[in-house]
C-alpha cells in the first residue's frame, strides 16, 4: 500500500509538471489539443492525490507501523476518529491532505468550466497545478509521508493528546479547505492577468469559491477558537498564537475582497485593488503554512522544524513577484472610470471598511513578525503578545463594526442629509441607549460601554433593513409577515444573506468583548463538600472518580452548579473537569467542564488532585456570553448558506443551459 | 463655515484616522503604569516561560516551572508596594525583554505601537486623496454632459436579458 501511494504522489507529481507546460503551451500556441491535454492531466492529478491520500488513510487504519508516519501518530489504540485525524495530524500527511483537497478543488473548478471561460482555462488550470506540484514536490524530494522504517515497532508513539478532541477533528479540515480554497480565485486572477480579460467575468466565476472560502475560514477559526476553549483549559479561545494570526489574516483580507469586490461588479471601479486582496490572500495562506513549518516563530501549533521553511519562502516570493509583475503588465487594462459623487455613499464606507480590515491584517502581521525584526536589528529578543494585539484591535474593531452598521444602509453613489437621519436615526438611539443601559447595569469599562452601543446600532440597522423591505412587500403584495420575510431574503439572497452574516459577526464581537471584559475567576484548593462562589453561581465539590483504559487514566471531580449564593442557592445541574494522563505518549491533559448558558459560561477546571487527602485545586472562570460565539457562528453560516444559495433565474439558467439546444421549446 | 468638497473627504479621513490614534493612545503600555501594581496586571503584562506563550497569568500547566514561581515573585514585588513600572523594569533585567507580553514603548520598540496606526493613516489620506480625485472626475465635463451612470441592472433582469438573447442567438 505504501508502494501505491509512494507511486501515486511521484505520478502525481508529473502529471502536474506536464499538466503546467501542455496549459501554458496550448494557451500561448492556441491548440486545443495541448489545453485538453493539459485539462486531462489536471483530472489525472487530482485522482493520483485521491489515491495516495487513500493509500495513507488505509495504512493509518491498518496501523502498518512500519510506515514511519503511522508509527509516529497513531497507535493501535487510538479510536477510529482519531485514527483518521492523524492524517492531518503531522507535517507530512498534513501536506499531503492540502494537495487533496487542492485536487477535489481542481477537479470541481474543471467540471464547473467545462464548457466556460475556454481561454482562461488553461491559465487557471496551469496556476492550480504549479501550486499542486509545489506541495508534491516537498512530498517527493523532502519529506515522504510513505517512508518505510529499517524495522516494524510493536506499538506506535499515537497521535499528540491535545489533537485528540472532537474540534480538532474538524478544525484542520477546515482551515485548510478555507486556505486552499483561495488558490481557486487566485488561479482565475492569474488568468484574467495572463489573457487580459479583465472584466467582470473572472470575478463572476468565483464569486462563489471566494464566499466558499471565505466561510470555511470562518469556521476554521472559530473551531480553532472552540478547541483552545475546551482543551487548553486557560478560560481563553485565542491566544494571538502566530499559527492562529496566520489562519486570522487571509480571513481578513478575503473579507475586505468580498466587499470591495461589489464595487467593482456595481461601478466596474477597484480592478487593481480587488486584484491586490486576490493575491494577498492567497500569499497569505501560503505565509501560514511556511509560518508552521518554517520554525522561524516560536508558536504552541507548528510542527516541529523542518527545513522546510525556504521552500515555502522561495514559494511565496516566487507567487508575489509572478502576481505583482502580471499586474503592472497590465495596469493600463486594469484602469477603470473611477467615479464617487459623495464621500457620504456606500462606496466610501466600503473603502473605509477595506481600509480597516487591511489596517488590521497588516497590525496582525506586524505584530506577527515584530519579535523577528526587534531581533535582527537590535538582537534582542521580545514578546509580542496577548496584550499588543488586544490593544491595538480594540479601536480598529470597534470602528468596523461601527461601519458595519453604517455599509448595508447608507446609499450608493450618494446620500443626502435627509436619508442619512432617516437611516441612522433610530439605529443611533439604539446604540446610545445601550450604551446607557451598560452603564446603568455598572459597566464602566469605557470600551465595552461602546463596542455594546455600536453592536447595537449595527444590528438595528440589520433589523431595519429586514423590517421595512418586510413592511413594503406586505403592503405591496398584500403577502403575510413570514412569506414576506422569506421572499424579501429569495429575491435578494445575496444581500440578505450579507445582512445575516453581519448578525452572525456582531455576535461573535458581542461575546468576544463580554467575555474579555467582565470575565471572572478564581483558584481554590477544597476539601470534599466545600463549595466556592463566584459570579452567581455556587460550585460545590461532591467527590473524584478515577477511571482507566489501555489508552487513558482518567481522574474526574463530579462537581454541584448551583445558582445563587448562600443558603438560596439551588442546583441546577453537575459539571465533571477531569485530568487525564495518556499512556502513548505520557503526556497529562486537562478536560474542562462547562456549564453553558447565554447568559455566561461557568467553565471549570481541575488543576491538581491529592489522592490520600482527597483535596483537589479548582480553577473557576464566569465568562459572560460565549455562547453568543458560538451561536453567531451558526448564524454566520446561515447566512452564506442563504448567499450562495443560487437564486430562482440562476437555477433557471443553469436548467436551460443543461437542456441540449434542439430539444429546448421554443 | 463651509468645507470645500475637495478638502471633505481627506479631512474626514484624517480626523477618523486621527479619533483611531487617540483611542489607541489610550490603551497604549505605561499609561497607567505609574500606579501601585496588582497581581493580576502584572501577571499579564509578563509571558510564561514554559514555552505555552500565555502570559503568566494564563498559564495553567500543571506544576509549570516557569509560571509558578513567577507568581510567586510577583507577589514579593507587589509586598515591597513597588509601582508597576518597578516590577516590569526588575523582571526586565533578571530575565531579559521577551518576558515581557507587550513591548515597552521606547527605542526601536516604539515602532511596533506606532507603525500600524501611522500605516493606517496613511491609508486613510491615500482614501481621502483618491476620493477627491473620484470625485472630480464625477465633476467633470462628461459629468455635465450628462453621461449615464454605470448600469445597476438587477441580477435577475440581466440573467432575463441574457436568456433573450442567447436565444436570439439561437434563431438567427
Amino acid at each position: 500500500m505504501s508502494e501505491l501511494g509512494r507511486l501515486a504522489v511521484v505520478l502525481g507529481f508529473l502529471v502536474a509538471l506536464w499538466g503546467i507546460v501542455a496549459s501554458v503551451l496550448g494557451a500561448i500556441r492556441r491548440d486545443d489539443r495541448l489545453v485538453a491535454s493539459g485539462k486531462h492531466a489536471a483530472y489525472a492529478f487530482s485522482g493520483l492525490t485521491g489515491i495516495a491520500v487513500a493509500a495513507l488513510l488505509t495504512l493509518l487504519l491498518q496501523h502498518d507501523f512500519n510506515v514511519e508516519y503511522v508509527a509516529s501518530y497513531s497507535s493501535s489504540s487510538l479510536p477510529v476518529w482519531y485514527t483518521i485525524a492523524a492524517l492531518w495530524g503531522g507535517m507530512k500527511g498534513s501536506l499531503l491532505w492540502w494537495t487533496f483537497i487542492l485536487a477535489v478543488c481542481n477537479a470541481v473548478v474543471q467540471v464547473q468550466n467545462r464548457d466556460k471561460n475556454r481561454d482562461q482555462m488553461p491559465w487557471v488550470t496551469a496556476t492550480m497545478l504549479v501550486v499542486g506540484a509545489f506541495f508534491l514536490s516537498l512530498l517527493v524530494f523532502i519529506t515522504d509521508p510513505f517512508e518505510r522504517l529499517p524495522f516494524t515497532p510493536r506499538e506506535g508513539s499515537d497521535l499528540n493528546p491535545l489533537l485528540q478532541n472532537y474540534w480538532m477533528t474538524i478544525h484542520p479540515p477546515s482551515l485548510y479547505i478555507g486556505f486552499v480554497s483561495t488558490t481557486v480565485p487566485f488561479a482565475f486572477a492569474i488568468a484574467a492577468l495572463a489573457t487580459g480579460k479583465l472584466g467582470d467575468a473572472w470575478i463572476r466565476t468565483t464569486r462563489r469559491w471566494a464566499l466558499f472560502s471565505w466561510f470555511f475560514l470562518s469556521l476554521g477559526n472559530l473551531f480553532g477558537a472552540a478547541w483552545a476553549y475546551v482543551v487548553l483549559g486557560w478560560g481563553g479561545y485565542w491566544a494571538w498564537d502566530p499559527v492562529e494570526n496566520a489562519a486570522f489574516m487571509p480571513w481578513l483580507t478575503a473579507t475586505a475582497y468580498l466587499h470591495s469586490v461589489m464595487i467593482q461588479e456595481k461601478k466596474d471601479m477597484l480592478k487593481v485593488w480587488n486584484m491586490a486582496l486576490v493575491i494577498l490572500t492567497f500569499s497569505l495562506t501560503i505565509f501560514g503554512t511556511f509560518l508552521t513549518r518554517s520554525g522561524v516563530i516560536s508558536s504552541v501549533h507548528s510542527f516541529t522544524q523542518s527545513g522546510m521553511g525556504p521552500f515555502f519562502m522561495y514559494f511565496l516570493l516566487a507567487i508575489l513577484l509572478v502576481s505583482i509583475g502580471l499586474v503592472v503588465w497590465r495596469l493600463p487594462l486594469l484602469r477603470s472610470r473611477n467615479e464617487l459623487e459623495s464621500v457620504f455613499s456606500r462606496e466610501a464606507t466600503f473603502l473605509l471598511n477595506n481600509l480597516i480590515l487591511v489596517g488590521i491584517a497588516f497590525t496582525v502581521f506586524w505584530g506577527t513578525v515584530f519579535p523577528v525584526l526587534s531581533e535582527w536589528v537590535r538582537g534582542v529578543k521580545i514578546t509580542v503578545g496577548p496584550p499588543f494585539f488586544n490593544k491595538v484591535n480594540a479601536p480598529l474593531g470597534v470602528a468596523l463594526v461601527f461601519l458595519m452598521g453604517v455599509g448595508p444602509v447608507i446609499a450608493w453613489r450618494k446620500a443626502t442629509a435627509t436619508s442619512l437621519w432617516r437611516s441612522f436615526a433610530a439605529p443611533m438611539g439604539t446604540g446610545v441607549a445601550i450604551g446607557a443601559i451598560a452603564f446603568a447595569l455598572g459597566a464602566r469599562n469605557f470600551y465595552a460601554v461602546l463596542a455594546f452601543s455600536v453592536a447595537a446600532f449595527a444590528l438595528a440597522t440589520v433589523w431595519i433593513e429586514f423590517w421595512r423591505g418586510m413592511r413594503v412587500r406586505q403592503a405591496m403584495m398584500g403577502e403575510k409577515a413570514w412569506t414576506a420575510l422569506s421572499r424579501l431574503i429569495g429575491k435578494n439572497r445575496r444581500r440578505y444573506g450579507g445582512y445575516v452574516v453581519h448578525v452572525g459577526i456582531v455576535m461573535i464581537f458581542i461575546g468576544i468583548v463580554a467575555s474579555s471584559v467582565f470575565k471572572l475567576e478564581v483558584q481554590r484548593s477544597m476539601k470534599i463538600g466545600e463549595s466556592l462562589a463566584i459570579g452567581g453561581y455556587t460550585v460545590r465539590y461532591d467527590g473524584i472518580h478515577q477511571e482507566s483504559d489501555d489508552h487513558v487514566d482518567s481522574t474526574y471531580a463530579l462537581v454541584s452548579v448551583l445558582e445563587g449564593e448562600g443558603a438560596a442557592a439551588v442546583r441546577v445541574g453537575e459539571v465533571r473537569p477531569e485530568k487525564r494522563f495518556y499512556k502513548k505518549p505520557k503526556q497529562p491533559t486537562t478536560e474542562v467542564s462547562i456549564w453553558s448558558t447565554l447568559r455566561d459560561d461557568l467553565y471549570v477546571v481541575l488543576g491538581s488532585y491529592d489522592p490520600p487527602s482527597q483535596l483537589a485545586v479548582f480553577q473557576v472562570f464566569v465568562n459572560p456570553m460565549i455562547a453568543w460565539m458560538w451561536i453567531g457562528g451558526v448564524v454566520l453560516a446561515l447566512g452564506t448558506g442563504i448567499c450562495m444559495w443560487p437564486s430562482y433565474s440562476e437555477r433557471s439558467v443553469t436548467a436551460q443551459a443543461r437542456i441540449p439546444a434542439g430539444s429546448r421549446p421554443a | 463655515m463651509t468645507v470645500p468638497c475637495g478638502v471633505r473627504a481627506p479631512l474626514v479621513a484624517t480626523l477618523a484616522t486621527l479619533v483611531l490614534g487617540v483611542l489607541a493612545a489610550g490603551l497604549a503600555p505605561g499609561a497607567a503604569r505609574a500606579e501601585i501594581a496588582t497581581q493580576y496586571q502584572v501577571e499579564t503584562d509578563l509571558t510564561c516561560q514554559c514555552g505555552c506563550g500565555l502570559t503568566v497569568h494564563s498559564c495553567n500547566h500543571l506544576n509549570c516551572g516557569s509560571g509558578i514561581p513567577l507568581k510567586k515573585e510577583i507577589g514579593e514585588q507587589i509586598a515591597q508596594a513597588k509601582t508597576r513600572d518597578e516590577i516590569l523594569s526588575h523582571f526586565s533585567t533578571k530575565y531579559g525583554e521577551k518576558i515581557l507580553s507587550s513591548p515597552t514603548t521606547s527605542g526601536f520598540n516604539i515602532a511596533a505601537w506606532t507603525v500600524p496606526f501611522v500605516a493606517i493613516a496613511l491609508g486613510g489620506l491615500f482614501i481621502g486623496v483618491v476620493l477627491v480625485r473620484w470625485r472630480r472626475f464625477t465633476d467633470g465635463p462628461d459629468a455635465a454632459a450628462g453621461v449615464a451612470p454605470p448600469s445597476t441592472t438587477d441580477p435577475d433582469l440581466k440573467a432575463k436579458l441574457d436568456r433573450a438573447l442567447a436565444e436570439l442567438d439561437r434563431r438567427s
